[in-house]
């Protein structure tokens, strides 16, 4: 140990710089929230409760691949289907067990047409298990809620652009384009501005 | 030897294989699309190219053989810029629409483009437009995806060998279509979907439900319909199948399956399953608890027993159940209700013929691998369509005949037209007169030894026919017949398959008797065709009247006390009644309770009304099943059972396979039908105390000499095949009790303007299980009466129209179908839908030999009805 260590130690030092700061916070604004009277808006992209996206029609936009559910980690997306009436593709049943969920937005990356999201929203404690299975009709309801308008059509510009969208399609049948259409640089730092966080609470 | 570099590893070979097969040797995996392993080789979709030093140009490596010192590199630059291309080109006219489509996830190509394909597609113009097909039932063909590979083709024609689909038009609009276009009107065995590398040919019954990752489990089990047993992996989501599929490494199928074992399945989750005990109360079946229904059974088996003696009960056992069920049934009724009476549908014709081939060669003799089939030198067939009743033994037979091995068919074998070089079609009932014949010459080109075994000495008794005789009987021309004995003499080991058809006739044991001297005049080998998954096992088990496990009789006083004493228990020695001496048993008074266990002896047994007659005189009618039958209506007491996916247990297939059913879902209502035997026996006061299937087998195991030491794990691996590690009876070569057949009687011409009615076996059904496939209905949803043209010219009928078929026992009236093949004086109905089967009008007459029905010489009178009627009056 050094002098200079010694003396640090002997005249309480760090414990009068930590002390200055104190004095100095006393001065500012407080930081803390109060939450629930307080909200804080969450990040655009925040990753919460499930949605499925509702086309203009009003019908699920979600076809049924189930790659959703084959890709999800924690393998709490279960989806049934089967043959309507003219041969197509009908999804009987599309349930999230949300209390299983990572929210590592897979779901969302996979799905190639954009079809399920996660919505900005997070306060959905509950005193049932029952609550936080979301069937097709809640998962609807909560896109009409939570997503529905200019905010959804944003979220797919900025954050999960779908694959669908890189296929061309001549007459109604699509060719991968790879990208082609694609922007330049994928969503990140440079392209999307920050709102909310740090400089929020300044 | 070939030495051959692949990737720089060196591997040395006996014999030249193609590249892709030595690259498989080494572990190196290439790529391919048109190749697959049942087929043959094809060279047509190009992926599978590779680099060989000194070859100026990629070669195809599934079609380009090794040769000594080639070197060979399967992943270099110009490889995968060549496979890119490839499936480039594929891509152009491929829907890419693989969000929709059934095959993602298990598709060839959305693999291959993973790694090999290009990110993009360069072609602006649009892709080719062709609506997908709904004209067949259980099958959807999407030719927007096809990419011309032709491994279905090739499937349906070489090895499936129905032919029914081709490659149509050229370019890009080439097509995968039956030949006329429209229906595929098939075998619908959906092996063509099997090998689709892509979506273009799927299942219409999985359409838009299947994804490979929302199974959650598989279970590698056997199918439930037919004596073949082809392995099956059932694919389950929740408790329910959502798929059966072959796979290819598997089972004696080897990745085939036929249309009831892949789709028929679907019987399980039917709506009409039996969800509750019922019992009889004020003259209706009334839904009652399971300890109430045990009581009430238990009470009256008592009583029954006290007042009449256990031979006044009965059990009819099932080939569709397990050997664990059957060997619990039976051990049920001997020891437990004192009785011998044990017999099942498989005494009509399967067990007797076993019987009689076993008296003459040894047990065992029929147990013959199903595979020989189609390595054998010749086939000769007799007495039934393998290709309906055994569909993929059937195709053994159908790939021996596109090997140029000689088959001869004797008998009507729509299946196998085209595929048999001698086809012989006797009158009805005329075989024998034809098989003494192809014996009699025979003896003259391959005589016997002078040194006779004890079966020879047989065999030279026999009086000769000769082929005038045998002409003028079976009304086939000399010439055929001499042909076929031509082509028969040149077979050093064939394979004999032997159909009941020929079997339930009253002159039953002189056609087996002649069919048992050509097998040893031809040193063939031989199988019983057998219709059920079980009747092998359920005889080995014990389930007949006259054989305790282990195939011993019960005559004989040894075997009956060993048995006796492993349960400290005494084997009643009077030999039982067969499964018709019972229903004439239960008609006369002197049956007064029948215990069925997963039968419909109401519907199977030939002249329903008799039968009905007689089940509505038993004092009590116990009927497990797990559907309402015809039986169940009947019934005192209705006990719901588990399906063939919701049990634990063991098939014997007729090669004397003993393969592991596994439990695939759990019973919504039933419960295994030993489970239920064992219920009963405990209210009866003797407590079996099995936990499960395997305390069974473990019993089995010790108590049937055959099974010594059989395990479940033995069956996993594939080896348990017959005579297992047990010890077969040993044989008696002083065959005794067999009659002389008399060639005079038996050359007897059938009376010209007689029709006869006999049952055909169709390929869509199976018995009255498969009236609840929603599958199966879909393919064949009305029964028809096939009749030959000549028939058809003098009713003046035409196809399609509705003809009445009445016998003394009553008439049914059902829609025609003309098979110009069919001999004259007969119509074939079938024996599956309720209210229209054959049984129901025809007769019967008892085989004092095998005391079984004989089915020959029932007559009917055959009208061509002007106005359809709904409705079929009882
Ligand atoms: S966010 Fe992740 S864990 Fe949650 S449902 Fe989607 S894929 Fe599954
Ligand atoms: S990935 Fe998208 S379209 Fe596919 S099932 Fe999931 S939500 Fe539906
Ligand atoms: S289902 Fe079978 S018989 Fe029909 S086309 Fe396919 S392979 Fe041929
Ligand atoms: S239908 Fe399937 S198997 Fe047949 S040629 Fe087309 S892609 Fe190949
Ligand atoms: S041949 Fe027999 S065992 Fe094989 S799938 Fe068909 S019915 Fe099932
Ligand atoms: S696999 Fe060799 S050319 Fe198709």
């Amino acid at each position: 140990m050094t002098i200079k260590d010694l003396a640090k130690r002997v005249f309480l030092v760090e414990i009068l710089k930590g002390m200055a700061l104190t004095l100095r916070m006393i001065f500012t604004h407080a930081v803390t929230r109060q939450y629930p009277e307080e909200k804080r808006p969450p990040f655009p992209g925040f990753r919460g409760l499930h949605a499925l996206v509702r086309k203009e029609n009003g019908e699920a936009k979600c076809v049924g691949c189930g790659l959703c559910a084959a890709i999800c980690p924690s393998k709490c997306i279960s989806v049934y289907t089967s043959e309507g009436s003219d041969h197509n593709k009908v999804v009987d049943r599309y349930e999230i067990e949300v209390l299983r969920c990572v929210y590592c937005a897979f779901c969302v990356e996979a799905c190639p047409f954009g079809a399920v999201v996660l919505t900005d929203h997070y306060e959905y404690s509950d005193y049932s298990r029952a609550a936080f299975d979301m069937d097709k009709e809640k998962l609807l309801a909560n896109w009409d809620k939570f997503m529905a308008g200019p905010k959804g059509e944003e979220y797919f510009k900025r954050f999960w652009r779908p694959l669908s969208e890189d296929y061309a399609t001549p007459e109604d049948q699509p060719v991968f384009r790879g990208g082609a259409g694609a922007p330049k640089a994928l969503p990140g730092k440079e392209t999307v501005e920050v709102q909310g966080g740090l400089s929020d609470a300044a | 030897m070939i030495t051959v570099t692949i990737n720089g590893k060196q591997i040395k070979l006996e014999k030249p294989v193609s590249i892709l097969e030595a690259a498989k040797m080494t572990g190196i995996k290439i790529p391919t699309l048109c190749h697959h392993k049942s087929l043959e080789a094809y060279g047509g979709c190009r992926l599978c190219l590779v680099e060989i030093e000194k070859m100026p140009r990629l070669q195809a490596s599934c079609t380009q053989y090794v040769t000594d010192g080639m070197v060979v590199w399967t992943e270099t630059g110009r490889v995968v810029e060549a496979r890119k291309a490839m499936l480039e080109f594929l891509l152009i006219n491929h829907a890419l629409d693989c969000p929709y489509c059934d095959k993602a996830g298990e598709c060839d190509l959305q693999d291959l483009v993973m790694k090999y394909g290009p990110a993009a597609g360069r072609f602006t113009e649009g892709k080719r437009k062709h609506p997908e097909s709904y004209d067949d039932p259980i099958i959807v063909r999407n030719m927007e995806r096809c990419i011309s590979c032709t491994r279905c083709v090739r499937m349906c024609s070489k090895v499936q060998g129905a032919s029914a689909i081709s490659m149509v038009n050229r370019t890009s609009k080439t097509f995968v279509e039956p030949f006329s276009g429209g229906r595929y009107n098939c075998e619908y065995c959906g092996n063509c979907i099997n090998v689709c590398p892509v979506g273009a040919i799927m299942s219409r019954l999985h359409k838009h439900t299947y994804r490979p990752w929302f199974i959650e489990k598989t279970v590698d089990t056997v199918c439930s319909f037919c004596g073949v047993g082809c392995s099956v992996t059932a694919q389950i989501r929740g408790n329910s199948i959502v798929r059966i599929i072959p796979e290819s490494e598997k089972g004696l199928n080897r990745g085939l399956l036929c249309n009831r074992g892949r789709f028929g399945y679907d019987y399980i989750s039917n709506s009409g399953r039996l969800k509750s005990p019922m019992i009889r109360k004020n003259g209706s079946l009334q839904e009652t608890t399971w300890s109430e229904a045990f009581m009430y059974i238990a009470q009256k088996i008592k009583e029954i027993k006290e007042k009449n003696g256990g031979a006044a009960i009965a059990g009819v056992a099932s080939g569709r159940c397990t050997n664990e069920d059957n060997y619990v049934f039976q051990k049920f009724m001997r020891l437990v209700v004192g009785s011998n009476n044990i017999d099942s549908i498989a005494g009509f014709a399967y067990a007797p013929a076993r019987k009689f081939f076993e008296k003459i060669f040894g047990q065992g003799v029929t147990a013959n691998p199903i595979q020989g089939i189609s390595r054998s030198d010749g086939i000769f067939v007799i007495g039934g369509d393998p290709t309906a009743i055994n569909p993929v033994l059937g195709l053994q037979i159908r790939a021996a005949s596109q090997k140029d091995i000689p088959v001869a068919t004797v008998g009507y074998a729509p299946g196998l037209k085209g595929f048999a070089a001698n086809r012989l079609i006797p009158k009805p009932s005329t075989e024998a007169a034809l098989l003494a014949a192809l014996l009699t010459e025979m003896l003259k080109r391959k005589p016997l030894p002078a040194e006779k075994t004890p079966f020879e000495e047989i065999i030279g008794k026999i009086q000769p026919v000769s082929l005038n005789e045998a002409e003028s009987a079976c009304g086939i021309a000399s010439g055929e017949i001499s042909a076929c004995v031509d082509s028969l003499s040149g077979m050093t080991n064939p394979a004999l398959v032997i159909g009941r058809d020929i079997i339930q006739r009253s002159e039953g044991q002189a056609n087996l008797l002649l069919l048992a001297a050509l097998a040893q005049a031809l040193n063939g080998r031989i199988y019983l065709s057998s219709e059920l998954p079980n009747e092998q096992g359920l005889i080995d088990m014990g389930c007949l009247p006259d054989m305790l496990p282990g195939g011993r009789p019960v005559a004989v006083d040894s075997f009956r006390k060993r048995y006796g004493e492993f349960f400290n228990a005494e084997v009643p020695s009077a030999q039982g009644l067969s499964l018709m001496e019972m229903v004439e048993g239960a008609h006369s008074g002197n049956i007064k309770a029948l215990y069925v266990m997963g039968e419909n002896i109401a519907f199977n047994i030939p002249d329903n009304k008799f039968v009905k007659d007689a089940l509505s005189r038993l004092e009590l009618l116990v009927v497990q099943d797990i559907f309402t039958t015809e039986t169940t209506r009947f019934a005192h007491v209705v006990l719901p059972a588990a399906s063939w996916a919701e049990r634990e247990g063991s098939y014997t297939n007729l090669e004397g396979r003993m393969q592991h059913l596994k439990k695939a879902i759990d019973s919504v209502a039933g419960l295994e039908d030993w489970k239920i035997i064992a219920e009963v026996s405990k209210v009866l006061g003797v407590d079996m105390n099995y936990r499960d299937s395997r305390d069974i087998l473990a019993e089995i195991a010790k108590v049937s000499p055959l099974h010594k030491g059989v395990t479940y794990e033995d069956m996993d691996s594939g080896e348990c095949m017959w005579p297992y590690k047990g010890e077969p009876l040993r044989h008696d070569l002083n065959i005794v009790g067999i009659d002389m057949p008399d060639m005079k009687a038996l050359l007897k011409k059938p009376e010209k303007d007689k029709v006869y009615i006999g049952v055909d076996k169709v390929l869509f059904h199976s018995a009255s299980l498969s009236r609840n496939s929603f599958a199966l209905n879909s393919i064949y949803s009305e029964p028809h009466a096939k009749i030959g043209k000549n028939l058809a010219a003098k009713l003046s009928v035409a196809s399609g129209d509705h003809i009445s078929i009445s016998t003394g026992a009553g008439a049914i009236e059902l829609a025609a179908v003309i098979d110009s093949d069919m001999p004259d004086n007969i119509v074939l109905v079938p024996n599956n839908f309720e209210g229209r089967g054959a049984f129901r009008v025809m007769g019967w007459k008892m085989n004092a030999a095998f005391k079984a029905p004989a089915l020959d010489g029932m007559e009917a009178v055959l009208k061509k009805l002007e106005r359809v009627s709904a409705e079929v009056s009882e």
